[in-house]
Order: structure tokens, then C-alpha cells, then sequence
């Protein structure tokens, strides 16, 4: 029955046809959250009692870094699907998020470096944190050129599947680097074990961005991988009907 | 828990001097998410115009 | 599972393994030279050529900020040994007493002359008035 399952979901057609159906209703959802909450966080909230008012960059800094390490968690998923189960839908899923995954990362730096102007008095230090986080850009960067270098999609997939996996070694060392290290970076305000260190004025809405950025992201991450199966689709019958 | 943080629109601007920062990242993400936004939207169209017209 | 799959499935865990464990040995092997600062104590316990440039981390001890003209010096502790640190030049506004710093600059006797003074706050985040309210 599983197998049915996923052999039923895995069918590029119908993954398509599961997108055009919700595609609409998930981003105008989380279109109205993302934006409520970063008014919620930018003007209605108190100041923080040491950052003032840049702490407020907390509210784009936190949801992009947070996909962009789970989005490459996604994609190492898919690569194990892929590698065990041959699924094609989880090779195009890959090649679909690895962009997605650059930009979080790109918008996790960028307000990183600038929230530090105005806090650390720096925009760039090579800590462990801020480092490791560059590595993951560097990778996703990597990634997609590798990829778009290969004329045989077959090969490309599979080396992209076992370098993916290899290279998710770096997710755990990012998440830990504040941990293990003495960094510029502090440490982690909310954790699964114990209580956040930000007050819950500030945690609502940050939790209301995070919300809403991962539903845009998942929007992106629809329509890239409707891009991607249009592509490696083209010769279908199926893909011939549906345009 | 849901006042405004400040006593005028223009002290929301300048935001004690941090408000540079924080719009310019504002800015920043808004332009990217909307450019990726719009790229993949084109993308699409253009695959599907070309499909169509191989038919 | 398959035979197949099953042998896919150990050829994952097996790569896993062998990249793990290389990072791993490769991370042990730097461990210390990943630490971006070193603190007052382990800075006590070294030496250093005098053109090195070093990075210290600390809290700045209350009361031992001092300022003539434009020159600054401060010391930073973390509550087990104390460096001096003598800087000219602009603090970040979060520059304070009894928070975290980071100064980067030449070691000379036991004295920080620092080139940049960085501050490091914590993951502590909360509005201004519950300070004051815990304080009564």
C-alpha cells in the first residue's frame, strides 16, 4: 500500500496537478501571515532592552536561516529516496530546491552582515558560524553549476544525489558551531529542550514569520519544481496534454 | 502587546538611527523573494509557450 | 526490501560513515584553531609573538572603564583572570560594562593594544520595562 502510495505521488503528473490545485491557497495564506507578522514585529513591538531597534532584523534574519538549513535537510532527504528508490520526482525535487536553498542562504548573510553593523560593530568576522554558513551558500552555488554542467541528466542526478548527502555533514556543524566554539555569533534563543530565551511579545511574531517564510519558500520551491518537471518531462504524453 | 513601538511615523523611519539597517534588509528580502517570484513564474510561461508551439 | 535496495542502502550508510568520520577527525584535529577568541586565561597561558594578531573574548569588568581623550582602556575579564586592553578609536554602541566583548589586536605584557573592539551580545532578547520590573 505504501509503495502504491508513493508510486501514485512520486508520478510527476500528478505532483503537478496537486500543485495547480493548492498552489493558490497555500501562498495567498502564507503571503497574509509573513506580512502581518513582520508588521506585527517591525512596528509593534517593544525594543529589545540591549539591541534597541535593530534587534527587529531578528524578524527576516531567523526565518531565512532557518530554511535555509532545512531546505538542503530536504534535499538530502530526497536524495536518499532517490538513491534507494530510483524515484525521479525526488532527483527534480533536488536540482528544483538547490536555488531556493542559495537565496535563503544569500538573505541569511546579507541581513546577518548587516544586523552586525549596527550590534557588533562589524559586518564580517570568520567565526565558526558565520564561516560554516558561507560554506553552505558556497555548496548550494556548487551544486546547481555541477548539475547544469552535466549534458546527461542521468549522471548528473546521481552525482548530485551523493554529493548532496556528503556535503549535509555541514547542517549539524552550523547548528552546533555556537556550541562548540567560542564565536561572535551568540547562541541559540529557542531550542527543543528548553525555554526560549526571547520573550514571548518578541517570540509571536517571530514564530508568525517563520511561519509564513517557510510557506512562501514551499510556493517557490512548487513552482521551480513545476519548472523543473516541464523540462525533463518535455517528451511525455502526458506533459504534451497538459500544456 | 500589539501598541506601537513608536511615538510618531517618523521616529518609525529613523528608529534611533537603527532604521537604516533594518528597512534596508526589509527591502533587501522583499526584492529577492519578489524577483524569484516573478523568474519562475516567467520560466514556467516560457517553457509551456514553448511546448506549445512544438505540438 | 529488496536485495537491491538493500545494497543501495549500505552503500549510503557506508559513505556516510567514512565522510563523517573524516570531518570528524578533521574538526577534532583544528578544534581549538576553530575557537574565534581566546579567553583571558587561555591567553595567560600562551605566548605569543608580539606582531601576532590576536582575538580576546571576555566580559568588560564594571568599573574598570577608563577614558582620556580618545584613548580607552578597559579590562576584560571572564571571572577567573583579567587582560588590560588599551584602544583608540570608535566603540559599537553595545560597547558596555558587564557585557561581552571582543577585542582584536597585539598582545605585550599581559596588555591588549587593540586594532578593533567588537561587541558580542547574548541570545537573550526582552523589551526594556521587564528589566525594571524584575529590578523592584
Amino acid at each position: 500500500m505504501i509503495k502504491k502510495f508513493i508510486h501514485q505521488f512520486a508520478s510527476p503528473k500528478t505532483f503537478i496537478s496537486k500543485v495547480d490545485t493548492y498552489y493558490n491557497f497555500i501562498f495567498y495564506s502564507a503571503l497574509l501571515i509573513y506580512v502581518l507578522s513582520i508588521i506585527w514585529g517591525i512596528l509593534f513591538t517593544p525594543e529589545d532592552f540591549v539591541q534597541g531597534n535593530s534587534f527587529r532584523i531578528i524578524y527576516l534574519h531567523v526565518p531565512a536561516s532557518f530554511l535555509s538549513q532545512s531546505l538542503y535537510l530536504a534535499m538530502g532527504i530526497c536524495s536518499i529516496t532517490f538513491l534507494i528508490w530510483r524515484v525521479k520526482l525526488a532527483a527534480y525535487l533536488i536540482v528544483a530546491i538547490a536555488p531556493i536553498g542559495a537565496m535563503a542562504t544569500f538573505i541569511a548573510l546579507i541581513s546577518g552582515s548587516i544586523w552586525g553593523i549596527p550590534t557588533w560593530g562589524t559586518w564580517w568576522q570568520w567565526d565558526a558560524r558565520i564561516t560554516s554558513t558561507l560554506i553552505l551558500f558556497i555548496m548550494y552555488l556548487g551544486l546547481i553549476s555541477l548539475h547544469s554542467s552535466f549534458s546527461n541528466y542521468e549522471k548528473a542526478d546521481k552525482l548530485l544525489s551523493w554529493l548532496v548527502i556528503v556535503g549535509a555533514i555541514n547542517i549539524p556543524i552550523i547548528k552546533k558551531s555556537v556550541d562548540w566554539w567560542s564565536t561572535l555569533h551568540q547562541s541559540a534563543s529557542i531550542t527543543l529542550t528548553d525555554k526560549p530565551t526571547i520573550d514571548p511579545v518578541m517570540l509571536y511574531p517571530l514564530i508568525g514569520t517563520v511561519i509564513g517564510f517557510f510557506g512562501l519558500i514551499i510556493c517557490l520551491v512548487l513552482l521551480s519544481s513545476k519548472n523543473q518537471i516541464l523540462i525533463r518531462e518535455k517528451n511525455k504524453s502526458w506533459v504534451k496534454d497538459y500544456v | 502587546m500589539f501598541n506601537f513601538a513608536f511615538n510618531s511615523f517618523n521616529e518609525a523611519i529613523y528608529m534611533n538611527g537603527h532604521g537604516v539597517f533594518v528597512w534596508s534588509v526589509l527591502i533587501i528580502v522583499i526584492l529577492t523573494l519578489y524577483i524569484f517570484f516573478i523568474s519562475y513564474i516567467f520560466k514556467i510561461k516560457k517553457i509551456k509557450k514553448k511546448l506549445n508551439e512544438s505540438n | 526490501m529488496n536485495p537491491i535496495r538493500k545494497k543501495r542502502v549500505y552503500n549510503i550508510l557506508t559513505v556516510l560513515l567514512f565522510s563523517v568520520s573524516g570531518i570528524a577527525l578533521i574538526l577534532f584535529s583544528l578544534n581549538s584553531k576553530l575557537d574565534y577568541f581566546f579567553t583571558p586565561t587561555e591567553l595567560m597561558n600562551k605566548t605569543f609573538p608580539i606582531d601576532k594578531r590576536i582575538k580576546l573574548g571576555g566580559m568588560v569588568l564594571n568599573g574598570s572603564v577608563k577614558r582620556a581623550s580618545s584613548n580607552i582602556s578597559f579590562i576584560v575579564t571572564d571571572y577567573t583572570n583579567r587582560i588590560n586592553v588599551e584602544y583608540e578609536g570608535i566603540l559599537p554602541d553595545l560597547f558596555k560594562e558587564d557585557s561581552g566583548v571582543v577585542v582584536l589586536g597585539y598582545l605585550n605584557n599581559q596588555t591588549v593594544y587593540a586594532e578593533e573592539v567588537l561587541a558580542k551580545h547574548d541570545e537573550n532578547y526582552m523589551p526594556p520595562n521587564i528589566e525594571v520590573i524584575n529590578d523592584n
